[in-house]
């Protein structure tokens, strides 16, 4: 499959990505990886003038502790998050979402941190060659007035399906974006628009550079997901949990995060769900299993028929990934702490 | 028991050292002085009448060097049988799925081709399509084939009389409805085409095939030119599973290209492609009603199968019965009536699979375990009880010669523990088993033998000439191996011409299991026809009789006295100073009766030889998520005599992987109006490393009387009864017996909760 | 359309190539190379058929831009024999049976080989991982995994370890 034409620019410095980005704006498309961007080209739903690469950005890769933050620059290969002490001990969530991201080839060092967050949202109806998209009516995210994920939908139900995103959000990450114009810093809850065709809250002006993580002390975290094959597949459905024990030590969770991702716009953060879980204590099974039910009933009605499973299973299965992921973590040695 | 040189040795394959090494050039890495690009203009619509074309724009665009349509063709519809010739290589009057062919651009680069087919303008009517089959009968819109009432492509009728009758004397019956929708190869080569025309106007061209002279024929009434002018070639193929027999229009539209250009072209499929324009597995409906006796002896039997056949024939024949005969051949069925549709619908071609009949045969054996289960009988017993016996005659008239199903059902069984584990297992872990046989070969008329010729070179080597194909099963390997094994040469003295149309002789492929047994017969006997001559003038040389002597490891020996001896290479050299031939040919042709036709006479004898598999699966399942682990499979095979173990065991643990795991757990295809969803990789869930267990494979050797050296097909029947243990074995696991396949965890899930509710 | 002069270290060869930016490294070390061990078997990194070491990393050639490659060290599997002589590797794959139509073979043969590098002795599950990212069709992976899991560490019960001398020599 041939890539569409573009130029082609690899600055050596932030600055002057900046300036190219400032520049060309919606005309222009950033390379990290090249994972997602890539095929998406080479299926036409994307056709940026100007790419900008990030080749020569190697300050934009690192994973480093600095005043209560982890902070993992937005180029950082998938491989290196993997295998990082301080993102296993840190922030164990991320660690298991980004081993289930891909393959060992693709994570190795193509796929980026940055690049698995910004992974545009996908639809089985939309993620298709040009030719099956010919002789239809376009959907909306590819121009058009229709959604075929679901009868009569007036706006785009495309799916985030990024592991990574689901997992930060669980663990209360904030992202930092840097343009010409300055830097802005968005907690990545905040950071979607419930828009399925244009899903990030940013400027085309606007590069990713950092992600930051709150080292929350007695915090566990974990991520669950489902895919039918264990490599190289998008999850159908997943969860990311994090867990904060209650300061004074009695032995209960003081506030708890649960996000379902691979139903939504975006990564649901389900903040009533996880209110209720405070003041259960670690070990109260019933209610992380009934967590899990209710995040099901919460989490359900935004997905749509589009992932590639029957709809009605991806629905039952948010109960089960959650309550497994919240289970988990309870069962995490310094939640056990805890107790 | 004979001993052989290499026959039944474990033998790395001679092809794999250019394949490591990134040397084997399949059809894609071919080039040649000039090459232009070729893409193909598909519909985008199931159904509709082509108004009008008009290719003016795309053949203004710089770089495109010829555009063409159905108006520049001879207008021959191909048909593997006459009464199926249906399709046209490029439509004219209507596309009647999304992907039919409806112009070829050739262009000087891939970017150029695409922009001119963007340029063609097409200008359609859209009719009213039809998706599914049982609707398809009933329809009163405009029938896809004018020709075809009620888009009823093929009715194959079976009935061996007293059906009603043995229900009659029944002690309990059944009767059971299964279902499975499409399901694809996925080659690991994309198809593709190369073709140019030489200087004496004779077509070459190269492409992955089943069998090269399945290809030449249709080409040669396609340009209506000689059968010689069309010159096959051979290319390194990866893989084809049963989905690269026949012609394909862009062979054609490729060569037309090619003619029209002067260039040699190359159309490169993508990947999609290669799923909706080539063939697909048939999705089935199927309904199975059984009577046995108190002892679960099967007395009468009445299957009704409806299969979705796209738009066009095929096949469609030899796919309407494939899965029946499977069956009649496993089972002793008492007596039994069939009926078979094949209904065109608006959607992909459906022609032959590895596992061609998933639903039927899946089902048929479920229905066996729910028989079992009613009557207190362990599967493996129920088994037992019906199992084809050597000696028998099918439920068609063919006389099964060779068979040791029963052999592979109790050492399968033995091998995985079955009478400690059935009944015994914990919750949500089942253990199933599965019972399959594959047919040695189709009754294909003229083209059913083939023939060998073997020349040898002065430097004592050989040269042997087969039209076998590989399509990566190993069959030059198997070729190397008989003709070193027959000359008493070591593998690397042999070097094969084959796969080529000009230079080979007619053959029936790779198609239908048949390449040993046919192929490598023939090549057995041109090499023992060349062995007899060598030792003629041998015997002179060492001054004995002709019939004492023996060929091994490059030299001529007296059997009794191998001290006697004299090197091939000499013989030849001999032989050549005294004016005499030591180059031969040798045939095989099976001895099928040729009055056997699919729809018209079923009955007779259908080939040579039966092979028999059984295949034990015993899984794990997450009863929140549905998800399913295997735990063990055994696959035991019946292959007559086993030419190369290393190379069946192979055979036995892709068949697990494409029938089992695959085809039984996560591959189906998926639709909206016709529009495949899950036409790539992503989407369409082929197994991975990760996913498969561990497999033992059992070989079981029956020697067959006719088969070369008692060999017979090898791996088949693997693959269907892989996917009816595993649908055996999930069923066991959750206590409900599946009928709609392949059991994905949506329907695992569904299943254990219904089985909740109703014991509540 | 803009062409950019780039340098490869292709299986230890240096080439300056004049690439657009739209080709893939897939592309240049096929077509411009004519390197065409690399296959492209679905070209949206999914089949693994396209990959290749690059700076000793397993990667997608087709979703790899041949910019992004310039001045790295490329990998092929042409690169992995010593001319004639196979890499241990190479002739556990053939030894092992684990090749069969082959198309798949290359990419195996670069993700193995990136896995020995860091592991010399992988046990099966290490090496299924590792090639969870090449998809076969027909082997089922089981001689693959058997020929990466003995290529360094011959099994002394294993019937295929030591069957070197019966096939392929040319004396």
């Amino acid at each position: 499959m041939r890539l569409p034409q573009f130029t082609y620019h690899s600055p050596d410095t932030l600055e002057g990505v900046l300036a190219l980005l400032d520049e060309y704006r919606d005309q222009a498309g950033v390379l990290a990886g090249g994972t997602d961007l890539l095929v998406r080209m080479k299926h036409r739903l994307t056709l940026p003038k100007v790419l900008v690469s990030l080749k020569h950005l190697d300050t934009l890769s690192y994973i480093k502790e600095t005043s209560g933050m982890l902070c993992i620059g937005a180029k950082t290969p998938i491989i290196d998050v993997i295998r990082s002490d301080k993102v296993h001990q840190q922030a164990p969530a991320l660690g298991q979402a980004c081993e289930r991201i891909g393959a060992v080839s693709i994570q190795h060092f193509r796929g980026t941190m940055g690049g698995n967050i910004l992974q545009d949202n996908r639809c089985i109806h939309y993620n298709q060659s040009q030719f099956h998209r010919s002789g239809r009516q376009p959907c909306h995210k590819d121009g058009g007035k229709i959604c075929y994920a679901r009868d009569e939908a007036d706006r785009c139900n495309s799916t985030c399906q990024s592991d990574g995103a689901t997992a930060l959000t669980a663990l209360d990450a904030q992202l930092t974006l840097n343009s010409t114009r300055g830097e802005r810093r968005v907690a990545l809850d905040a950071f979607y628009t419930t828009d399925g065709i244009h899903p990030f809250d940013m400027q085309p002006d606007e590069l990713l550079t950092q992600i930051d993580i709150p080292v929350v002390p007695g915090a566990v975290s974990t991520y669950e997901r489902l895919s039918f094959r264990s490599a190289i597949d998008y999850p159908i459905v997943c969860a990311g949990v994090r867990l904060v024990p209650d300061p004074d030590d009695s032995g209960c969770i003081g506030s708890a995060r649960i996000v379902v991702g691979a139903m939504g716009r975006s990564p649901l953060f389900l903040a009533q769900v996880s209110r209720s879980l405070a003041g259960v204590t670690f070990d109260d099974t019933a209610a992380l299993e009934k967590a899990g039910k209710d995040a099901m009933n919460a989490a359900a009605a935004f997905a749509a028929h589009n992932a590639g499973a029957e709809l009605a299973y991806r629905q039952a299965m948010v109960e089960k990934m959650v309550a497994r992921a919240l289970t988990q973590a309870a069962a995490r040695p310094s939640a056990r702490k805890a107790r | 028991m004979t001993d052989y040189t290499l026959i039944g040795k474990r033998m790395p394959r001679v092809d794999s050292r250019a394949k490591v090494m990134g040397k084997a050039r399949y059809t894609a890495d071919f080039k040649l002085p000039g090459m232009l690009v070729g893409k193909i203009l598909r519909s985008p619509h199931a159904h509709a009448r082509i108004l009008r074309i008009d290719t003016s724009r795309a053949l203004a665009l710089p770089g495109v060097k010829a555009v063409v349509t159905g108006a520049d063709t001879e207008g021959v519809k191909w048909g593997v049988f006459a009464y199926t010739r249906d399709q046209q290589f490029i439509q004219t009057e209507k596309v009647r799925y999304i992907g039919d062919e409806v112009a070829g651009v050739a262009a000087v680069d891939e970017e150029t081709a695409l922009k001119a087919l963007d340029l063609i303008h097409v200008e359609y009517e859209e009719l009213p399509a039809v998706f599914d089959p049982m609707t398809a009968m009933t329809t009163d819109t405009e029938l896809i084939h004018a020709e075809f009432p009620n888009n009823i492509n093929i009715h194959v009728n079976i009935d061996t009389g007293s059906v009603d009758e043995n229900f009659a004397k029944a002690y309990y019956i059944r009767e059971d409805t299964f279902t499975a929708p499409e399901e694809s190869y996925f080659h690991g080569e994309p198809y593709a085409v190369a073709a140019r025309f030489d200087y004496d106007d004779c077509l070459e061209i190269w492409m992955p095939n089943g069998g090269p002279h399945m290809k030449s024929k249709p080409l040669s009434n396609a340009f209506k030119i000689p059968l010689h002018k069309v010159k096959v070639k051979k290319i390194t193929i990866g893989g084809a599973f049963g989905g690269r027999s026949e012609i394909c229009p862009a062979d054609y539209i490729c060569a037309l290209l090619a003619k029209k250009t002067g260039h040699p072209v190359k159309i490169v499929f993508t990947r999609e492609e290669n799923t909706i324009a080539t063939r697909q597995g048939h999705a089935m409906i199927t309904t199975h009603k059984t009577g046995v006796d108190r002892e679960g002896r099967v007395l009468a039997r009445e299957t009704t199968c409806y299969m979705d056949g796209g738009a066009y024939s095929s096949t469609g024949p030899i796919a309407t019965s494939v899965p029946f005969l499977s069956m009649e051949q496993a089972y002793r069925m008492g007596s039994v009536r069939y009926n078979g549709y094949r209904i065109y619908t608006n959607k992909p071609i459906r022609g032959m699979i590895r596992v061609h009949g998933r639903g039927f045969a899946c089902g048929l054996d479920t229905q066996l375990d729910m028989i079992a289960e009613h009557l207190g009988i362990d599967p493996v017993e129920m088994r037992l009880r019906n199992s084809r016996q050597p000696g028998e005659f099918t439920s068609t008239g063919s006389q099964v010669w060779s068979c040791a199903m029963d052999e592979t059902i109790k050492k399968a069984a033995a091998a995985a523990k079955w009478q400690e584990k059935f009944g015994k297992l914990p919750p949500f872990h089942g253990i199933g088993i599965g019972t399959n046989s594959v047919q040695t070969g189709f009754p294909m008329g003229i083209r059913g033998g083939s023939q060998s010729f073997i020349k040898f070179n002065e430097d004592g080597e050989a040269t042997v000439m087969s039209g076998v194909v590989d399509n990566g099963q190993g069959n030059e390997n198997m070729l190397v191996q008989i003709a070193a094994e027959e000359l008493g040469l070591l593998p690397e003295d042999i070097h094969l011409v084959s796969a080529d149309t000009e230079t080979t002789s007619s053959d029936p492929g790779s198609y239908s299991q048949v390449s040993t047994f046919v192929g490598g017969q023939a090549v057995k006997n041109a090499a023992a026809n060349c062995r007899k001559k060598l030792f003629d003038v041998a015997a002179k040389i060492l001054k004995t009789d002709p019939d004492k002597l023996t060929a091994r490891n490059r030299m001529i020996y007296v059997t009794d006295d191998p001290e006697k001896s004299v090197s091939i290479k000499k013989t030849v050299r001999v032989a050549l100073l005294n004016f005499t031939s030591v180059n031969a040919e040798g045939g095989y042709w099976p001895k099928v009766d040729m009055k056997r036709e699919w729809v018209s006479n079923p009955y007779g004898q259908m080939c040579e030889a039966f092979s028999f598999g059984t295949t034990i699966i015993e899984v794990k399942v997450d009863p929140d998520t549905g998800r399913v682990t295997v735990l063990n499979a055994v696959a035991c095979q019946d292959v007559g005599k086993a030419l190369n173990p290393l190379v069946l065991e192979g055979q036995f643990e892709g068949s697990v992987a494409m029938g089992g795991q695959g085809g039984m757990l996560t591959e189906y295809h998926d639709w909206r109006e016709g529009r495949c969803l899950n036409p790539t990789m992503l989407e369409y869930k082929v197994p991975l490393a990760c996913d498969m267990p561990e497999i033992t494979g059992i070989i079981v050797e029956s020697v067959d009387p006719r088969g070369p050296y008692g060999a017979k097909e090898a791996g088949m029947s693997i693959a269907m009864s892989a996917a009816q243990a595993y649908a055996g074995a999930v069923s066991n696991a959750i206590g409900v017996y599946m009928d709609s396949f392949p059991l994905t965890p949506d329907k695992i899930v569904a299943a254990i909760l219904e089985k909740e509710q109703a014991n509540k | 359309m803009q062409t950019i002069d780039i340098t490869l270290t292709i299986n230890e060869q240096t080439h300056t190539l004049a690439v657009k930016p739209n080709d893939t490294l897939l592309e240049v070390v096929r077509d411009y190379l004519d390197l065409t061990g690399s296959k492209e078997g679905c070209g949206e990194g999914v089949c693994g058929s396209c990959t290749v070491l690059l700076d000793g990393h397993p990667v997608r050639a087709c979703l790899t831009l041949a910019l992004e490659a310039d001045g790295s060290a490329v990998t092929t599997v042409e690169g992995l024999a010593d001319e004639d002589t196979l890499s241990p590797l190479q002739q556990s794959f053939i030894d092992h049976g684990a090749v069969q139509c082959g198309f798949c073979t290359p990419g195996m043969l670069m993700s193995a080989t990136a896995l020995l590098k860091e592991q010399p002795s992988p046990d099966r599950k290490a090496v299924r991982k590792a090639l969870s990212g090449n998809i076969c069709r027909c082997t089922g992976y089981a001689k693959i995994v058997d020929a990466v899991e003995h290529a360094a560490r011959p099994e002394p019960g294993c019937p295929d370890c030591h069957t070197k001398d019966t096939g392929e020599n040319h004396d």
